[in-house]
């Protein structure tokens, strides 16, 4: 029997439209994205659960310096979402405005904010990023 | 709180090497030189600063992180004779970015365990270009490619592969994060970061071994500007990610830096300097992304610097010297307000007082940090522990703390997060 990657299992579900996290069997906690172990407990024991998609934004910036793969995409907002399931995580956020600073400092005066998960495909692959909810 | 183990005996520092940091490829002091030849020069400036017979070096660990710009594995092997220390048991060992405070530790307890009399540990990196087939000759690197390979240390299952930008989430959110939190006007905090980056220049200015020599205030004139604040807000110093801006940020060097701990009673057969003694470390790891909700809330920082200097028995107020790891130099108020250096919200201040300078009384980072001496990632730490001892032994010469701090802290992170701390005293 091959075994299961638990990345490659994420990858191939974003196709899919679904965001799997993993959630531990032993303590509860959830992890987004998916990994082996539970940060909280250490248990080995986890199922893998969608998430709900919901989130709040609480900080966004734009670099630039942004990775290779990413260059062709730049300027993008990346900022800090926590999911609703419990989690942080960092990745580009639609529906901000990154033109100037000014924009990007007026709009962080108002976070945090609502988002919601969406695949997007990025550089060859699909990506879960947030989008701001209007 | 980490369990905070001890020592059953406190090793100490006997000797100190750091090379100019700078470029083989158009620094004078290291123009040409392998990576060989860079650790050698810091190597044997420590065994001759420790005045030991190079037969009494028990064990060497040296720490590279970019295997791609020196063409490495197996540092160990490949530099045992170089050394001069054949035969001898070498490994190569690595936490990114703090590999050569890691060392400290590491190397404590080979001492502290009755293994070893006197371990050598080295830090070397060249990043200024990449070796080619020749060993003579390498090709100077471009930053996207050497930030290419330098991101194979965070997270490559899923961060990296979602938009990851590093300049948002090392230096941006930090800054935006404490001047939220401590309700700090951004045009007020481009002047507070402006004060640490004067105060990092003038420390590298007084550091021969500096990559940058000259002040902010030499650089503004030399570009036109009568005044170094306009300078800095200008088009010559744009964001590199806001409300961070490039000369916020590291320099990436070529460099090598090295150390010898020994325990105390072989030290004081051979060693004339004054003794060093680690009272304390500790290291914390944790992947991407490291903080959440308040981005200057840093759990791994906080569990390097409680449990270290828990094992050390000291306190903030304790501290007379303090380097944090400054690849942004945010980090000068998160970390010395983690660590209890300044209170929580106090930082901010004191660095607009000129407090963290070297005749401040509260010295901060006096070798330049990672933009003014330069960052060699795996080197870097040494090289902090390097101005640490020539602090506390009064060695430090123009930039000299008037009081020799008695306790040193030395702090540092390894890439994708890894955090090191080290509790010195004399």
């Amino acid at each position: 029997m091959m075994p299961e990657s638990i990345v490659v299992n994420f990858y191939k579900s974003l196709a899919k439209g679904k965001i799997y996290g993993s959630r531990c069997k032993k303590c509860g906690h959830f992890t987004f994205p998916p990994k082996a172990g539970c940060e909280a407990c250490g248990a080995h024991n986890m199922e893998m659960k969608q998430i709900s998609g919901d989130g709040m934004l609480h900080f966004f910036s734009s670099g630039n310096l942004p990775p290779m793969k990413f260059a062709k995409y730049h300027p993008y907002a990346y900022g800090v979402v926590e999911l609703k399931e419990g989690p942080f995580f960092f990745t580009q956020i639609e529906g901000v405005d990154v033109k100037s600073v000014e924009a990007i400092e007026e709009q962080n005066k108002k976070l945090p904010m609502p988002v919601k998960a969406k695949v997007k495909k990025m550089a060859g692959m699909n990506i879960v990023i947030f989008k701001l909810v209007k | 709180m980490a369990y905070a183990g001890m020592l059953r005996e406190k090793p100490v520092i006997t000797g100190v090497g750091c090379t100019k940091f700078g470029s083989v490829l158009a620094t004078p002091e290291i123009k040409g030189l392998t990576f060989y030849e860079l650790a050698c020069q810091a190597a044997f400036e420590a065994m001759n600063d420790a005045g030991i017979d190079p037969k009494d070096i028990d064990a060497f660990y040296i720490g590279s992180m970019v295997s791609h710009t020196s063409h490495l594995y197996s540092h160990h092997t490949q530099m045992a004779d170089w050394l001069g220390l054949h035969l001898k048991p070498g490994i190569h060992f690595a936490t990114a970015c703090s590999t050569t405070n890691t060392g400290v530790g590491l190397a404590a307890m080979g001492v502290a365990s009755g293994k070893f009399r006197n371990v050598l540990v080295i830090g070397a990196e060249i990043l200024s270009s990449e070796a080619t087939d020749d060993p003579t000759k390498r090709k100077p690197l471009d930053p996207t490619t050497l930030w290419y390979w330098t991101d194979f240390g965070v997270d490559q299952a899923y961060a990296y592969h979602h938009s990851y930008d590093i300049a948002t989430a090392y230096g941006g959110l930090p800054t935006l994060g404490y001047a939220k939190k401590y309700g700090i006007p951004m045009d007020k905090m481009d002047e507070v970061m402006y004060a640490i980056h004067k105060t990092i220049r003038t420390h590298s200015a007084k550091n021969p071994k500096a990559f940058i020599e000259t002040t902010l205030e030499e650089e503004a004139k030399k570009a036109g500007f009568k005044d170094p604040f306009e300078f800095w807000k200008s088009r010559k110093n744009p964001f590199l990610a806001w409300p961070t801006r490039v000369k916020s940020a590291l320099n990436t060097v070529d460099g090598a830096s090295a150390y010898i701990i020994s325990s105390e009673s072989e030290a004081k057969k051979f060693c004339k300097k004054e003794l060093i003694k680690i009272e304390g470390f500790h290291w914390s790891s944790s992947n991407y992304p490291w903080y959440g909700k308040d981005p200057t809330d840093w759990a791994i920082d906080k569990t390097s610097f409680e449990t270290a200097m828990k094992m050390a028995g000291i306190t903030g107020d304790d501290i007379d010297y303090l380097s944090v790891h400054d690849c942004m130099q945010i980090y000068h108020l998160i970390e010395s307000e983690i660590c209890g250096y300044f209170k929580k919200g106090e930082a901010w201040k004191a660095v607009l007082e000129g407090r963290t300078l070297y005749t401040g009384d509260k010295p901060m980072n006096t070798s330049g940090g990672r933009h003014g001496k330069g960052h060699a990632f795996a080197a870097s730490a040494g090289a902090e522990i390097y101005e640490a001892v020539k602090q506390m032994r009064g060695e430090a010469k123009g930039r000299q703390i008037k009081d020799i701090p008695e306790v040193a802290v030395v702090h540092n992170h390894g890439y994708g997060m890894h955090s090191a701390v080290t509790v010195l005293k004399r």
